[in-house]
């Protein structure tokens, strides 16, 4: 039995041949029919993610496979054999396991760490195995790559710190206010930038966001999206005075909110604590706010610095990351290897037990003198005595099939003992 | 048997206190989730070491410095399981479990002693001042601790670096939380304690106010405690401000538990 794997990522296929192909087979669940009618795929199991496509396949006839998977993504891409050749990997047994665990664990993602791929490794696991397409080989390995993934997520700070600005502007209303629900988030300035952060911000449950910009109907148009308030930028100095979390993002040349607003904001409202995003440029909020007890104020380089060091920590756990793969490849191979010596094992078992039931069989009759008991300790015996004989030669074959040499042992003892094929 | 049960109890501080010290490292909330069912079982076994030495001397447990200090441990740890419950901030624990911890092995120096309490500290207004007195005194040394953590976050977080200590500490709100709730109990309790003392007093020598450092230093405390709590509510003080406040109010306590324990000799000097 074996593994192989094709498809192509975000580093080897541009996104209008990864779209193409995607396009082409169609919904999650859809391929796996024409997957399994591949002569010499067994086993087929179909990923599809923004960023890849994929097919895992288990295979008694791994050439024979491989063949009809390109003939498969040939079609769908609509792609010419040399563009074929530069955007696709064609990967077999243990170098397909390794991709796999290294998918999973969201290694091989385009933002590494991010945590979606494990769902979307699930979904299309779900699929696969709904359309029956997954046996006992691809059931193995990919629920060995879901606890590979946990692992890496547990044991690693892979996936801890932001690694976006937006995201870092949230943990940092996390450390200050702990629980956001409740909390009231002022945009100032309708801009992209601030709408990602208040899309994450709503996520983490915040309670009310405001709109405040120059022109009241684009605020009005963002209000409506983001289900906000939109209100005028003359009205800034009441809404500073009821909001926790402020995101400023205007174009203007100036500061929009100056320290001295935010002085007169924060003791009317009684010195409750305040986060002031600047993510523009130039800057919209004075510096000189920063100093105010109880505000806390971070511009576009303070967070993206953050970012930065969040980035590099992560690759800093990537190699340990590298090193959970390594140790769980290992132990899947281990198990994956005495496949091949498994159905000769278990020939050469039943053969024996077969002579043993008739061999015991046919000693009843002189047997009859003899005691319950020791009929019972005379059967017994003689199991003990085959088992003994056949653990040196089993244990011997697995050992072998761990360095891919069991087969002329295979043979030569199938040829010895006469087993069927 | 309450010596047993004692024991029993400082070993499960203990281990608490490592589970606390271990969910620093370990990045998992469930080690510090583990250490917290510790700690609680640590209560429960101290709890029925005082039920223990009750039944055994008939008579309060609270009789000896020792005693009361162990006291002031059950209490320490009581109240933090509360505004952990209260505020979901583990964190504290990593301050509050070593605390605890040290006060039960100064407890535990005077394990099994029988001391014959003299007649003028016996009745009920004496427990009762002891009792709201620790009760209070816990509350406000809770108060102190999240507001050295709040000084700490507060630096971390103006200076914009990300770090591992940053993720640690509990968030900023949490913390003031912590200071509300414990302000707003620790002073009455502190009050009531102070009012029992002088009652109690009066009965004995005749005078609300004996000459001695320890009500001197308290009452400083307890001014300093009072202007906080009204500056808070009154004024709306929150965040940093309160947390230095907080910090100079435990000095003076603490100064007022050391001026009793070790410079002078006073009617607050046990045994």
């Amino acid at each position: 039995m074996h593994l192989v794997l094709i498809g192509m990522n975000h580093r080897t296929a541009p996104l209008d041949i990864r779209e193409r192909l995607s396009l082409s087979c169609g919904e999650e669940g859809r391929p796996l029919a024409e997957l399994i009618a591949i002569p010499g795929v067994d086993e087929a199991f179909y990923l599809n993610t923004c960023n890849r496509v994929e097919v895992l396949a288990g295979t008694g006839t791994p050439d024979a496979a491989l063949a009809g998977l390109r003939d498969f993504v040939l079609r769908h891409g609509n792609l010419s054999g040399e563009m074929l050749e530069r955007c696709l990997y064609l990967y077999r047994d243990e170098a397909a396991v390794r991709h796999l665990f290294r998918v999973t664990a969201s290694l091989d993602s385009l933002v590494m760490g991010e945590p979606q791929i494990l769902g979307q490794v699930k979904d299309a696991y779900r699929a696969s195995a709904e359309a029956n397409a997954t046996g006992a080989i691809l059931n193995r390995v990919i629920h060995h790559a879901f606890r590979t993934a946990k692992r890496v997520r547990t044991e690693t700070a892979i996936a801890a710190n932001a690694v976006s600005v937006s995201f870092a502007a949230v943990e940092l209303a996390k450390k200050i206010f702990g629980d956001l629900s409740g909390k009231t988030c002022l945009l100032v300035g309708a801009g992209e930038m601030s709408e990602l952060a208040a899309r994450h911000l709503l996520g983490q449950g915040v309670g009310r966001i405001v709109i405040a910009n120059r022109t009241l109907v684009r605020a009005q148009e963002l209000a409506a999206a983001l289900d906000g308030q939109a209100v005028g930028f003359e009205r800034l100095p009441e809404c500073l005075e009821a909001a926790d979390i402020v995101i400023a993002s205007t174009g203007s040349p100036g500061y929009v909110v100056t320290a001295e607003m935010v002085g007169r904001a924060l003791h009317r409202r009684r010195n409750r604590l305040l986060f002031l995003v600047d993510i523009a440029v130039p800057r919209d909020v004075e510096p000189a706010a920063a100093r105010i007890d109880n505000v806390y104020l971070y511009n576009i380089d303070d967070l993206q610095g953050i970012v930065d060091a969040n980035l590099a920590q992560r690759r800093e756990e990537a190699r340990k990351a590298e090193g959970i793969i390594d140790a769980e490849v290992a132990n899947y191979l281990e198990w994956f290897n005495t496949l091949e010596v498994v159905p000769t094992i278990v020939s050469l078992k039943e053969k024996v037990d077969a002579i043993l039931a008739g061999e015991l069989e046919r000693s009843h009759a002189w047997m009859q003198h003899l005691q319950e008991a020791d009929r019972e300790n005379i059967t017994i015996l003689v199991h003990a005595v085959v088992n003994k004989i056949l653990h040196d030669p089993i244990t011997g074959l697995k050992e072998e099939s761990q360095d891919h040499a069991a087969r002329p042992y295979v043979a030569a003892l199938r040829r010895l003992f006469h087993l069927e094929n | 048997m309450d010596i047993l049960l004692f024991r029993a109890a400082l070993s499960l501080y203990l281990a608490s206190c490592l589970g606390y010290l271990a969910s620093l490292f370990a990045r998992r909330v469930l080690v510090a989730k583990y250490a917290g069912w510790g700690l609680l079982a640590a209560l429960v076994v101290h709890t029925l070491a005082f039920g223990a030495r009750c039944l055994a001397t008939h008579q309060s447990p609270l009789v000896d410095v020792y005693a009361a200090l162990s006291f002031f441990a059950w209490v320490l740890a009581a109240v933090y399981l509360v505004f952990q419950v209260r505020t979901k901030t583990r964190v504290l624990g990593v301050l509050v479990a070593p605390a605890v911890v040290i006060l039960m092995m100064a407890a535990s120096a005077g394990l099994g002693g029988a001391v014959a309490l003299p007649p003028i500290l016996q009745g009920h207004l004496v427990s009762a001042h002891i009792v709201l007195a620790v009760i209070g005194e816990a509350c406000l040394a809770l108060v102190g601790l999240a507001g050295a953590m709040y000084l700490l976050q507060d630096r971390l977080l103006r200076k914009k670096r990300a770090t591992r200590l940053i993720r640690l500490l509990p968030p900023l709100e949490d913390l003031d939380r912590i200071n509300h709730l414990g302000l707003l109990w620790g002073f009455p309790l502190l009050t009531l304690g102070v009012i029992a003392g002088a009652f109690w007093a009066r009965t004995v020598w005749g005078t609300h106010w004996p000459v001695d450092p320890k009500p001197a230093w308290t009452l400083l405390a307890w001014a300093l405690y009072g202007l906080l709590l009204h500056q808070r509510l009154a004024l709306g003080w929150k965040g940093r401000r309160m947390a230095v406040g907080a910090l100079a109010a435990i000095g003076v306590l603490l100064a007022a538990l050391a001026a009793t324990g070790l410079l002078f000799r006073s009617v607050h000097t046990f045994g």
